[in-house]
């Protein structure tokens, strides 16, 4: 801070106290925010918090930006190791498992309901609750969720004859072939960088395919994964297979898939729902967005989420906890909720929030903002729809990623790949329920 | 241990006593200690214990890390892909610095244009130059793709495991050629010109002076070389892998130290990372000690 700026503030903050007077002698107690939001997303971070800590003069939130997920998360576990934690964290989706059983969290539930808040947990939309609880409660806030769907360019489906891309998997696959032969597009479509999420995770769910045994994880550690048993195989195959016919096209390092599809390339892009806002910036095509395929004659059921919550640390005074109980109140507010889906492409958290966007008739004017609530809506979960309580599932989803690229550069079929896969992830299973017998 | 009495040195003449050598030493010793020594014990420590990232559990499990190491497919993978990228890194390095280093010998005119021309990429941080690196060779937007691919040479670093392996290799030499460039230049130019000039009278040309007596007197400089470029393989071309491949296609640029920082920065298997870092280093000390056993034998180190 320069001198300048520094008596600039310090006068500031002089006519403040003068102005406000006595009461605002008293400090509010400040929490600290670790997230992993950046660039737009964290400028909405930003104004959240700014908007809460407008909303009241006893509790202050401080948001910092830790880098990306994974820095957060290790900088947390450095943080609670050196006994110097924050207050709240934001954990990607694939740390909930450790977060759950690392004893360094207090369950958000536990910690609201023991507090005069009162927050209807029934209104969460199911698979987002679904996800983030254990025995039936929230271990954490829900914040930042998103669910994959499917974006398209309408002219290049126009310009080879359809209307929009096809419901079952079966008939997106000739549409892609056809674009491809009628020179629409160079390329189908441009495989995300998260594509285990949206190909493999999510497919499963949506057609209602067991990813692993007790229920995907939730009903016990000694869970182990049979995705090589299922339609999983055959969809890596296809895959591979549109790879090798150019229809599937990789960006690869130095590169985004988004622009692939975004500068016309490639006819769809498969991804979250929070890639909203830079496809709306970047897309100079005429482009739309529609629900994820299904498998012929399976009756869809809801995708599941990605994204983050937020974790409580355990060990913080009483006054901070109430002062991250009146943040998450506020988080969970119909307003609040439904002004984040805006700013962010993320979905709504609770039906109030949806039902408020509604009327509202927002989704009127961004219809295609509406897809992944409803995918995530549809129908009632099933215990393989609900979500994944796996142990390190980040290792075992690169281990996963590892053998289907040993598909995509040909020195496996997908059978192999995915037998050693399973193999692979269950190893990494065994080895976190040694690790935690008896805690879940 | 002390020198023996009829060698006079540096070491003996200069210091008497041990107080003074010890203060001046302790600055580095305590660098050393708090960057390399503590955590090495954390490291070796941590090797043998099953841990949550918490802290909350922990299992010592004797040599269990090890074991599972020795049985996965992804380990014996890194191991291979490490000797095959440190291996080929260190030929390249040397060879294209020696070219470079004796072309700039012989320069009479601008010869420190050359040389800062040369020493250039040693200014740019790793990330970026593997970024830059992913991005020319990109086969979808990068320029040199184009030309790779108008020359009737498929490439696709993203599902070949040889393309990619070559990309890593090439941006990991590129960025070391510089540091390897000085050395061996100040090297040729400490050769004393008689020497080359006897040669000379005596009928030989420039490349066999170059190769006789150059390349000879040079061998303390190359080995010297040689070990910092393993070395530089094994620790330092992280950003590098992390840029360009982050370790694939399905495993083929995943050496050993982008193996640790995955396991144990992203996956949070801390007893595996751990194991495998006490590994990388046992590694490298292997190969330096066998290094300075073997080839410092037949290095020439007076001149």
């Amino acid at each position: 801070m320069t001198l300048h700026s520094f008596r600039v503030k310090a006068a500031a903050s002089v006519l403040a106290l003068c102005l406000s007077g006595a009461s605002a002698l008293a400090q509010p107690v400040e929490v600290q925010w670790w997230h992993a939001m950046n660039g737009v997303n964290g400028e909405r971070v930003d104004d959240l918090v700014k908007m809460f800590n407008e909303s009241t003069d006893k509790y202050k939130v401080v948001a910092v930006n830790k880098g990306n997920y994974d820095e957060v998360i290790n900088g947390t576990i450095a943080a609670y190791r050196a006994k110097r934690p924050p207050h709240i964290v934001q954990i990607y989706e694939r740390g909930f498992m450790t977060m759950l059983l690392s004893d360094a969290v207090v369950p958000v539930q536990e910690l609201m309901d023991k507090s005069e808040v009162k927050i209807d947990w029934s209104d969460f939309i199911k698979p987002v609750a679904g996800f983030y609880s254990y025995k039936g409660k929230l271990a954490a806030m829900p914040f930042n969720s998103s669910s994959p769907i499917l974006y398209y360019n309408k002219d290049q489906f126009q310009k080879a004859g359809f209307d929009k891309p096809a419901e079952t998997w079966g008939e997106f696959e000739k549409q892609l072939y056809a674009i491809k032969k009628a020179g629409a597009a160079e390329c189908g479509t441009a495989l995300a960088t998260d594509y285990h999420w949206s190909m493999i995770e999510n497919y499963s769910a949506i057609n209602d395919l067991p990813y692993a045994t007790k229920s995907n994880g939730y009903d016990g550690l000694d869970t182990e994964f049979v995705y090589n048993k299922t339609l999983v195989v055959p969809q890596v195959a296809r895959m591979k297979k549109w790879l090798d016919d150019g229809v599937l096209q990789i960006a690869g390092q130095g590169f985004s898939p988004e622009q692939l599809f975004t500068s016309g390339k490639c006819a769809t892009y498969f991804a979250s729902t929070a890639a909203h806002s830079g496809i709306e910036r970047n897309a100079k095509i005429g482009w739309s967005a529609t629900f994820m395929p299904w498998e012929e004659g399976k009756q869809p059921k809801n995708s599941t989420i990605g994204g983050a919550a937020l974790w409580v640390i355990k060990g913080h005074k009483a006054d901070e906890q109430q002062a991250i109980v009146a943040f998450f109140d506020f988080l969970a507010k119909p307003e609040t909720q439904l002004w984040w889906h805006k700013a962010t492409g993320y979905v709504p958290l609770t039906n109030k929030a949806y039902e408020l966007a509604k009327a509202e008739g927002y989704y009127k004017q961004s219809p295609t903002r509406e897809i992944a609530v409803l995918q995530l809506n549809r129908g009632t979960p099933t215990a393989n729809s609900l979500g994944f309580h796996f142990g390190n599932f980040t290792q075992s989803m690169f281990a996963q990623r590892e053998e289907v690229e040993a598909v995509f550069t040909g020195s496996k079929n997908a059978q192999q790949a995915m037998d050693d896969a399973t193999k692979r992830g269950n190893e990494i299973l065994r080895q976190y329920e040694r690790l935690n017998k008896g805690k879940y | 241990m002390a020198a023996p009495l009829h060698e006079p040195g540096l070491k003996q003449s200069h210091f008497k006593g041990v107080r003074l050598p010890a203060l001046l030493l302790l600055p580095q010793l305590l660098i050393l200690l708090f960057f390399f020594f503590i955590p090495a014990v954390r490291a070796l420590m941590g090797a043998f214990l099953l841990s949550d990232p918490f802290g909350a559990t922990v299992h010592f499990v004797w040599f269990d890390n090890f074991i599972a190491l020795f049985h996965s497919e992804s380990y014996r993978n890194s191991v291979r892909v490490t000797i095959v990228f440190t291996l080929a890194q260190n030929v390249i390095t040397i060879l294209i610095a020696g070219v470079l280093a004796f072309a700039t010998d012989r320069v009479v005119r601008g010869q420190s244009v050359y040389k800062g021309v040369v020493l250039l990429p040693y200014a740019i941080a790793p990330a970026i130059a593997g970024v830059l690196w992913a991005f020319l060779f990109n086969p979808a937007v990068g320029p040199v793709a184009f030309f790779i691919k108008s020359l009737g040479f498929a490439w696709d670093p993203n599902l070949n495991g040889s393309d990619a392996m070559l990309l890593v290799v090439f941006a990991a030499s590129w960025k070391h050629i510089c540091y390897n460039y000085i050395f061996l230049l100040a090297g040729l130019l400490a050769i004393p010109g008689s020497l080359l000039e006897a040669a000379a009278v005596d009928g030989a040309g420039p490349i066999k002076r170059f190769f006789q007596i150059s390349v000879p007197l040079l061998g303390p400089t190359i080995f010297f070389l040689t070990t910092m470029n393993f070395v530089y393989g094994f620790f330092e071309t992280f950003a590098i892998i992390d840029a360009v491949t982050h370790g694939g296609p399905a495993g083929a640029t995943n050496i050993l130290v982008y193996k640790v920082y995955q396991d144990g920065f992203i996956n949070l298997d801390l007893g595996s990372s751990a194991a495998q870092s006490v590994l990388l280093m046992t590694f490298a000390l292997i190969l330096t000690l066998v290094q300075f056993k073997h080839v410092e034998r037949r290095v020439n180190y007076t001149i």
